[in-house]
């Protein structure tokens, strides 16, 4: 084991409470750095403002997902009803779009539906899961974080990140037990 | 995070508004009011049915508004939310207009020629009050009834639908949301004066209770001064319907008067624009809402196909009304739904004032499309009535420029924010 290569992941360092990492997060934002995350046991208002992180592009995502939705379900209807198989029901016209407001609750529903998975499937893309397993694993100390530590992890993918340079500036705003965390390969 | 703003910032005894130096708009609202006034007496002296229509429209128009304002400031109370504390005095005063919607009630309440206009139930229990022997309307319905089947319906809604209890039902709406309105404002105000929570916690309790007559007023307000127009059409979900655009045009009404006042200097330092959002969200959630409901009803009658209910749509669904419930479907629900998705752009005061209007003009017509296309069949005079549309416009400034002018010219008595409310700050400094 002891010759194995290992891959660095980054720089993780640990804070006592939520005002820290709050302030921690906003240096780290300001240094510029791009490839970081916070972690904490439970959600913190406002640390994506501190974070400076940028609104998702899911709705986006959703809108067209929803938008298929109900151009699907016009369609299916209005080549059903009006070209494949003209059915008349209760005196209802057939051609043309005028029974329309039969076909809202389909168009209704699978915009519903057709958003709801864009919103879980697009979510799921967006934030690279599922995967199996995650470097910062390797850290034993990182358990923590379900628990009772707030923890700041610079990744070295960043393209400010330096051995030297990094460590100190996570000692400088704070950070307590600043470790590499190396993974294996 | 944005500068943390605490009571130190904010003056002591909230802000005052100055009426002299919105008189830009204050003094033609009045001067256009009475303008509209003069137009108004003299289409009642010339042409009392046709105008009662129009008259009808520009008071439940207005009338919206006061019962969208107890709805806001009751929700406020009983949902407990501390957001809305910067604008709930600006709904209270809205709320409290039920005074002066009142007083333009009165024609309908007072003038037999316009409630006989707007209301044929209420000739025919003339007619069967003649035609019985004792006077008794019941009796002479029943006999109508056996040479005329269409009459059975009256006499079956009797118990309902009689002028006594329509009386009496028109004092009491008023005299609810009147209650609701004034009860609320004075515990606001009272903690203005020693700053103590039970005000607070007294409201909630307040709010709670009285949401279930808030909501029986609502409903029967509008089937008793709409949907008695027709007295044979029914529709279970009609009350809905009409709060859904209550609530709906009244927070769009809100949105544009904070911004006025904004404009004017007020309110700058408690209403941000996380508070437009919060309000873009509202509008937008019962702009879902009222398409829900106003579909819900369109479909089930559409599609059931029973004679007694689809005259109501019949009416509305030919001749020109036609492309105007089609414009309501469009402008209503499709426009505002789509622009008002965008989380971002609802934080834009321009942006959101533009959807303020434009939600303002949607709610005259659909108020109109359920009003007026009555008039024409009811007094027998074409589907349209030629020229009547003049009446509709001189009766809506005369009641909105008016009360318009009343409400402003009313904001300068206290401060525009609860001050002493112990949640201003939290609200303040809101983020969402």
């Amino acid at each position: 084991m002891s010759t194995t290569l290992k891959r660095v992941h980054g720089y993780l360092a640990e804070f006592e409470s939520v005002h820290d990492l709050y302030h921690a997060a906003e240096h780290v934002r300001d240094a510029g750095y791009s490839r970081w995350d916070c972690h904490s046991p439970f959600p913190i208002h406002g640390l994506d403002v501190a974070m400076g992180v940028k609104r998702s592009k899911l709705p986006w995502i959703v809108f067209f997902g929803g938008a298929a939705g109900t151009t699907t379900a016009f369609l299916l209807q209005w080549i059903t009803q009006n070209i494949i198989y003209p059915t008349v029901v209760q005196a209802k016209p057939t051609v043309g779009v005028w029974s329309l407001p039969a076909w809202f609750p389909v168009m209704f529903e699978l915009t519903v539906l057709f958003s709801a998975f864009t919103t879980l499937f697009g979510l799921l893309a967006l934030i690279g899961l599922p995967r199996l397993n995650h470097p910062i694993f390797a850290s034993k100390r990182f358990a923590k974080f379900s628990d009772d530590t707030f923890f700041v992890c610079i990744e070295a993918r960043d393209p400010k990140f330096s051995q030297e340079g990094t460590k100190s500036f996570l000692e400088k705003i704070g950070g307590k037990n600043v470790e590499l965390v190396e993974d294996d390969i | 995070m944005s500068h943390h703003v605490s009571i130190k910032d904010l003056p002591e005894g909230g802000e005052k508004f100055d009426p002299a130096k919105a008189s830009g708009v204050i003094t033609p609202m009045l001067g256009f009011g009475l303008l509209g006034l003069f137009g108004s007496l003299y289409y009642f002296a010339a042409k009392p049915a046709e105008f009662a229509y129009s008259w009808l429209f520009a008071f439940f128009f207005c009338f919206t508004f006061v019962v969208g304002g107890c709805f806001w400031i009751l929700l406020h109370h009983a949902s407990n939310s501390s957001w809305n504390v910067v604008i709930r005095r600006l709904f209270e005063h809205l709320a409290n207009m039920v005074p002066v919607i009142f007083i333009f009630s009165l024609p309908i309440l007072l003038m037999p020629s316009v409630r006989n206009a707007l209301y044929e139930w209420m000739v025919h229990h003339q007619a069967a009050a003649e035609h019985a022997t004792n006077g008794d309307v019941r009796e002479g319905l029943h006999h109508m009834s056996e040479s005329n089947p269409h009459m059975h319906i009256l006499w079956a809604k009797y118990g309902y639908m009689n002028k006594t209890f329509w009386y009496i039902r028109f004092i009491l709406y008023f005299l609810v949301l009147g209650h609701i309105a004034r009860t609320l404002r004075g515990k606001s105000l009272k903690q203005e004066q020693d700053g103590d929570i039970k005000h607070t916690i007294k409201s909630r309790f307040f709010a709670c209770r009285w949401l279930l007559f808030f909501a029986l007023t609502a409903t029967f307000a509008a089937v008793d001064w709409l949907m008695g127009l027709d007295y044979t059409w029914f529709s279970t979900m009609w009350g809905v319907y009409i709060f859904a655009g209550c609530a709906w045009s009244s927070m769009a009404l809100m949105l544009l008067l904070v911004s006025y006042l904004r404009s004017l200097g007020y309110l700058r330092k408690v209403v941000t624009e996380e508070h437009y959002h919060l309000m873009g969200k509202l509008l937008f959630a019962f702009t879902v809402f009222w398409a829900y409901i106003a579909f819900s009803q369109y479909f089930l009658i559409w599609y059931a196909n029973i004679t007694e209910e689809t005259r109501f749509y019949l009416l509305r669904n030919t001749e020109g009304w036609r492309w105007v419930s089609i414009a309501l479907v469009i402008g209503h629900f499709v426009v505002p739904f789509v622009f008002l998705l965008q989380q971002q752009l609802k934080k834009k005061p321009a942006f959101i004032c533009f959807w303020g209007v434009w939600v303002l003009s949607m709610h005259v017509l659909d108020i109109y499309w359920n009003v007026i296309p009555e008039r024409g069949p009811s007094l027998g005079i074409g589907v349209l009535a030629p020229g009547a549309w003049v009446g509709d416009v001189v009766a809506l400034v005369t009641i909105f420029c008016l009360s318009g002018w009343y409400f402003l010219r009313s904001l300068n008595k206290y401060s525009l924010y609860p001050w002493r409310d112990p949640r201003l700050i939290e609200s303040v400094n809101v983020v969402n």
